[in-house]
């Protein structure tokens, strides 16, 4: 019987997220090794107008799950409904975008189904002919590779990972849809609320000046302000440990739980360079990484490295500049 | 109500780390320094404030790992837990996270914890799976990534709030009993204090060897480890912190940033 790889799309009210696009990417890499059917399950009200565009993008055949009255992600929902349907598909794989969606209902179904649960893949690749998982462990130092000891596993896709390239060769996949029935037990939804938005600074920014909790103190801050008016167009930001600790508000936390960017220049001063974080900034068109850790994942990313006193560096750095243009 | 937070200790997250010879583990020395994961902290501190707001409560630390875990108990008792578990293993190296649910799984089921709280990550392997595993195996209601959680004992429910990407919040109602993840930035975790710490000092743990009766599947195997390759130049510039400071202001003037 021919394998199945399956992908559990993202959506709502009709729009898919493209961390979906993400997913499908990867599952693309495990059929280029292990060739098999590719199938793009939709669940929920809106889950028809969603697989109808997945279907048109990529030519993926389309489960799309109807439920009546289930408009927005529900974990309980997810589980039962997915639990029921993989056990009937049997997927080989099943790759799940990595968000906070993914990471609540995916560990719990592995469980459920008794399978193999890897999260946050960023790469596929090939051992001994099978496909094997990498991902990041110890803020980015450390790269493992993963493999299945059972025949099922769930991936969940780091997002960002993956590019999503999908040319129009193709004819569209097929959808098919089914109606579940499904009613709400120990999670009830309340609904949704806007907590903080980005910052529009952080969009409109050509040059991020950002802050990691290698700055060391709060009156540092003051050191990472100044460099960044160094630059018309500019401002700062911080990663998640340092709005956490309340130095900078969240509204300028930068990562897969904060704002995503991509300015002229990124510079990144005492980040230490997590997968949370590279999410938000990895597509940055130049980045400059200043850090006390010659180890410190964030050089990988990084067009400059300085490896330095961030105090002394950010401080050389405004004298040096106001030296020069008094000159 | 009756609260378990699970608690996890790492190595310090600024360890240099160096991969061993079996390529499948890093050198951990018995004297690399260790703390809290920063997630749990958040997850401790959360129990610690319903305990505050809700009379009869108790709080259970409990942490899965060998004998220098006991550290990371003896921590969350300083933080103000009332009692801490040590589910002792014997293991080394990488531990899947189905193997650390099973035993935190295996140990909570017959003491009936109303609610379980859990970091929604570890700092060092970012998986975020033991928490809602941990929820499934108990046939428990479970909420990731919650920055803000409400018991409401006469519902017999807790109502929280996940955080979710593009700044918005998922709100949700779970009946209690029920596991949840505690995202960061959620509380502002408070020191140990000198009385919790000589009371934690004095006060024994409660060790439960999972050598024996331990539940050993492990779904996924860790093939080998390296480090990570680079994906842009990232060249470093070399001399003396002024030397550098100049360089890099050319650098922008060249990119035309700086003018």
């Amino acid at each position: 019987m021919e394998t199945t790889v399956a992908v559990v799309a993202e959506h709502r009210l009709g729009l898919v997220n493209p961390v979906t696009y993400e997913a499908i990417a990867c599952a693309l890499e495990i059929l280029r090794i292990r060739p098999s059917r590719l199938v793009t399950i939709t669940i929920g009200e809106d889950s028809e107008e969603a697989g109808r565009q997945i279907a048109a993008k990529t030519g993926s055949q389309v489960l799309a799950l109807k439920v009546p009255g289930l408009e927005e992600f529900n974990g309980d929902a997810y589980r039962t409904i997915l639990a029921g349907l993989l056990a009937e598909l049997e997927p080989a794989w099943v790759c799940i975008p990595g968000t906070s969606q993914g990471l609540d209902f995916s560990p719990g179904l592995a469980v459920r189904l008794g399978q193999c649960c890897i999260s946050n893949v960023e790469r596929v690749v090939e051992r001994d002919g099978e496909p094997a998982f990498a991902r990041s462990l110890f803020n980015g130092k450390i790269v493992a590779e993963l493999s299945s000891l059972i025949a099922k596993t769930l991936l969940m896709v780091q997002p960002g990972a993956f590019s999503a390239v999908f040319t129009g060769s193709h004819s569209p996949g097929v959808v098919e849809t089914r109606t579940i029935e499904w009613k709400s037990t120990h999670i009830r939804s309340l609904g949704f609320r806007i907590a903080q938005s980005a910052d529009s600074a952080l969009a409109e920014a050509s040059v991020i000046v950002s802050a990691g909790r290698g700055v060391g103190s709060k009156e540092n801050l003051d050191l990472v302000r100044r460099v960044a008016s160094l630059f018309s167009k500019s401002t700062i930001a911080g990663s998640r440990p340092l709005c956490d600790l309340g130095w900078l508000p969240y509204q300028l936390q930068v990562g897969q739980t904060g704002a995503t960017v991509t300015p002229d220049l990124y510079l990144a001063c005492g980040i230490s360079g997590a997968q949370q974080h590279l999410a938000g900034m990895g597509g940055s068109k130049f980045i400059v990484a200043v850090n006390t850790d010659p180890n410190a994942a964030i050089f990988n990313v990084a067009d400059v490295g300085v490896v330095d006193d961030l105090e002394g560096f950010l401080s050389d750095l405004l004298e040096e500049s106001n030296a020069c243009s008094h000159k | 109500m009756r609260i378990l937070v699970c608690v996890k200790q790492l190595l310090e997250p600024e360890t240099p780390l160096c991969i061993d010879e079996s390529g499948r583990w890093v050198n951990i020395s018995q004297t690399t320094p260790r703390q809290m994961n920063r997630f749990d902290e958040y997850a401790l501190e959360q129990a610690l404030v319903i305990r505050e707001q809700t009379p009869d409560t108790t709080v259970d630390a409990i942490s899965a790992g060998p004998e220098s875990c006991s550290t990371v108990v003896r921590r969350a008792l300083g933080m103000g837990a009332d009692h801490g578990i040590h589910l002792l293993t014997g293991d080394q190296g990488y531990v899947s996270p189905i193997r650390t649910a099973s035993c935190i799984a295996l140990a909570a089921r017959s003491r009936k914890y109303d609610l379980i709280l859990a970091g929604v990550m570890s700092e060092d392997m970012a998986q975020g799976l033991v928490g809602p595993m941990v929820a499934e195996m108990l046939s428990l209601p479970c909420a990731t990534s919650c920055i803000f959680v409400r018991v409401e004992l006469a519902k017999a429910s807790v109502y929280v709030e996940r955080e979710i990407e593009g700044g918005r919040r998922q709100a949700l109602e779970l009946d209690l009993p029920a596991l949840v993840s505690i995202q960061s930035g959620i509380n502002k975790p408070r020191y140990p204090s000198l009385s919790n710490i000589m009371r934690a000092n004095r006060q024994k743990l409660e060790v439960i060897s999972t050598v024996a009766a331990e539940p050993s599947r492990s779904c996924e195997d860790l093939l080998h480890l390296s480090y990570p390759r680079k994906t842009r130049a990232g060249v470093l510039l070399e001399g003396t912190r002024k030397d550098k400071a100049r360089q890099l202001l050319r650098v922008f003037r060249e990119r035309s940033l700086l003018h």
